[in-house]
């Protein structure tokens, strides 16, 4: 199963990802983001992984991934780590909480300003998907 | 989504889709764009995006665009609205999330051929001092008090310290500062992202460019503003970086949790907005403008590294003087017909006509400068604010060329590898740190900036001064 795809956009970067729950669309949606950053990343070997603790809690569903990826967005420039990688303790509908992990980086390839909750809403079908849109 | 159809003339190059086009309009979508122009229009969502903005609470007159009007978020990019100061609202995605994205001009004393033979050397040097692209900080790192102090003090804070002069203050937009600005409501999470990241250009469409007068249109006004015809001036452009970024983001989130306890229902989560009196309404303004001080402060460390690198190639008697820095993302309050109001800026920039006390004295005559670049490589225009544009547009022109490819297309389409070689081609010097990027900013994927800038010379919301080309450019 595609896990993710870059879609066209007249500005910016729109990613369109799915997954067969919640979890999983949140997983490949961080992954997509995080390829993005830096496109290599899944090949580096680092000596070490560097963690970080999560608690968020939105009115939705659709504004819960958003707000999961913007604050991973603002670990990766803070801590200037590529966090790809997650494990929920919980999540809900409103709320998750659990662990990024992800590997340090001198740069990135990618300047993402924002993950905008542009018409970003998630959809079921056979799977869940969302089409996320990035400022760039 | 819209067509011609739904369009009415109104005169040459303004377009209208009148208050009747959809039920929860407020007022009337108005267009500043040439028949030539108005197709691209439709080919993307920012049509749309202005109705929507239409339906803004407390919005007056019109929502309006300017010719370099393409999609964004809630607003479209090139998009203006001003609202009722006591009645209206608020809304973060009328100002962006890059707030105070905007445009610094510096000029030199010599013509352009005086330094043709150090713009090489100079371009290098600025290269290597004024970090550009992904993830790479500045060389001064400020942190606890002393950034609150940054973000309460903007420009003025770097002036203090030696980082330029008070005149250099003087030729800035709200002389590099607003007020309001409260560092307290600025998240830990901004300023960890901005602390690093004073004097930075950063990527995508942000540069500084070398650039030649070739022509002047208006004498009068190209004698106030210190230009002449041939003469070297360095543009800059760049914004609040992961600051302002992150203070966007934090309230939008804010205000899409709240916006039901005002009884505000809007057609886009982007347009989230909030009664501009509110706590919450206040409390973005003041971190908006905290984010603004950031984003002057930025350009003004930019400046001082500038000089610095100028002297040490062309001597250090040279100075290079600050013509003006006007802002394209922010929202300020300003007063038309007696009468207040909170102005949005998306993509836009404030063209004050002569006569308003805001400006400096120099510029009481001819209104304020107006700086609107073109595509990395093209021409790029000053022209001056008018008292006409108070009536048309609230004082407001356009910010750019404005996208008509996207950047995925771009890169499909030109090789940055190319472009570098056919701009060195036309003598000009390149320094770029991603030859992606370099095919994003292809010049192709922008709209033409003459047919931007004649529009708005036409329309009348700001007048044409100088047209400038580019001999060199710094990139992320």
């Amino acid at each position: 199963m595609e896990k993710f795809k870059i879609l066209p956009h007249i500005a910016d970067l729109r990613i369109k990802s799915w997954g067969k729950d919640q979890k999983e669309l949140f997983l490949n949606s961080l992954l997509g983001m995080s390829l993005v950053l830096k496109p290599n990343i899944l090949k580096i070997k680092p000596q070490k992984e560097i963690k970080k603790k999560i608690d968020i809690f939105s009115p939705d569903s659709t504004a819960l991934l958003i707000d999961f990826l913007s604050e991973v967005l603002a670990q990766n420039q803070i801590e200037k780590v590529v966090f790809y990688k997650a494990k929920f303790s919980k999540l809900t509908d409103k709320g998750l909480e659990g662990e990024i992990s992800g590997i340090k980086v001198d740069s990135f390839d990618e300047d993402i300003k924002a993950v905008t909750y542009y018409k970003a809403e998630i959809k079921k079908n056979h799977l869940l998907t969302i089409v996320t849109t990035y400022d760039i | 989504m819209t067509s011609k159809n739904d369009l009415k003339k109104i005169k040459e190059n303004i377009y209208e889709i009148p208050k009747s086009f959809r039920l929860d309009m407020k007022v009337p979508a108005r267009i500043f764009i040439s028949e030539k122009l108005l197709e691209e229009t439709f080919r993307d969502r920012s049509l749309w995006q202005l109705i929507n903005v239409a339906t803004l609470p407390g919005i007056i007159k019109y929502a309006l665009a300017m010719p370099d009007i393409h999609e964004g978020y809630g607003f479209p990019i090139g998009g203006v609205a001003a609202v009722d100061f006591r009645e209206g609202v608020i809304s973060p995605g009328g100002i962006g999330y890059d707030i105070n994205c905007g445009v610094r001009l510096l000029a030199s004393t010599f013509s352009a051929k005086e330094v043709e033979e150090k713009i090489k050397d100079l371009t290098f040097a600025i290269c290597n001092t004024v970090p550009s692209g992904l993830g790479r900080g500045g060389k001064l790192r400020i942190t606890g008090k002393e950034f609150d102090d940054l973000l309460k003090e903007g420009a003025e804070f770097l002036v203090k310290r030696d980082y330029g002069q008070k005149e250099d203050l003087l030729f800035c937009e709200s002389q590099g500062k607003l007020d309001v600005a409260d560092p307290s409501l600025v998240s830990n999470q901004a300023k960890k992202r901005g602390n690093d990241q004073v004097g930075t250009i950063g990527s995508g469409n942000h540069f500084i460019e070398f650039q030649k007068i070739e022509k002047i249109f208006d004498k009068d006004a190209a004698q106030v503003f210190g230009l002449f015809e041939n003469q070297f001036v360095i543009l800059i452009h760049t914004g609040s970086r992961g600051l302002g970024h992150q203070i966007a983001t934090d309230y939008i989130r804010i205000m899409i949790r709240v916006m039901p306890n005002y009884n505000i229902n809007l057609p886009d989560r982007e347009l989230t907005c909030v009664p501009f009196q509110s706590q919450e309404g206040q409390d973005y303004f003041q971190a908006m403008s905290a984010g603004a001080n950031f984003a002057w402060a930025n350009r003004q460390m930019i400046t001082h590294l500038i000089r610095q690198a100028y002297q040490q190639i062309l001597g250090s008697d040279n100075f290079l003087k600050v013509v003006y820095d006007v802002a394209h993302n922010i929202a300020k309050i300003e007063e038309y017909n007696g009468k207040k109001v909170l102005v949005h800026r998306k993509g836009a920039t404030r063209a004050f006509g002569p006569g308003r006390s805001e400006l400096p004295f120099a510029y009481q005559k001819t209104g304020q400068p107006v700086f609107i670049p073109g595509s990395m490589g093209t021409a790029s225009y000053v022209l001056r604010g008018t008292a006409e544009s108070a009536e048309i547009s609230f004082s407001s022109t356009c910010h750019g060329a404005g996208r008509r490819m996207s950047r995925h297309q771009a890169k499909r389409t030109w090789r940055g590898e190319t472009l570098k070689q056919e701009m060195e081609k036309q003598k000009m010097t390149v320094c770029v740190g991603s030859m992606a990027g370099l095919a994003e900013e292809a010049p192709g994927a922008y709209k033409d900036i003459d047919e931007i800038v004649k529009i708005v010379d036409e329309v009348g919301i700001a007048k044409k001064v100088a047209r400038l080309v580019p001999l060199g450019v710094i990139k992320g």
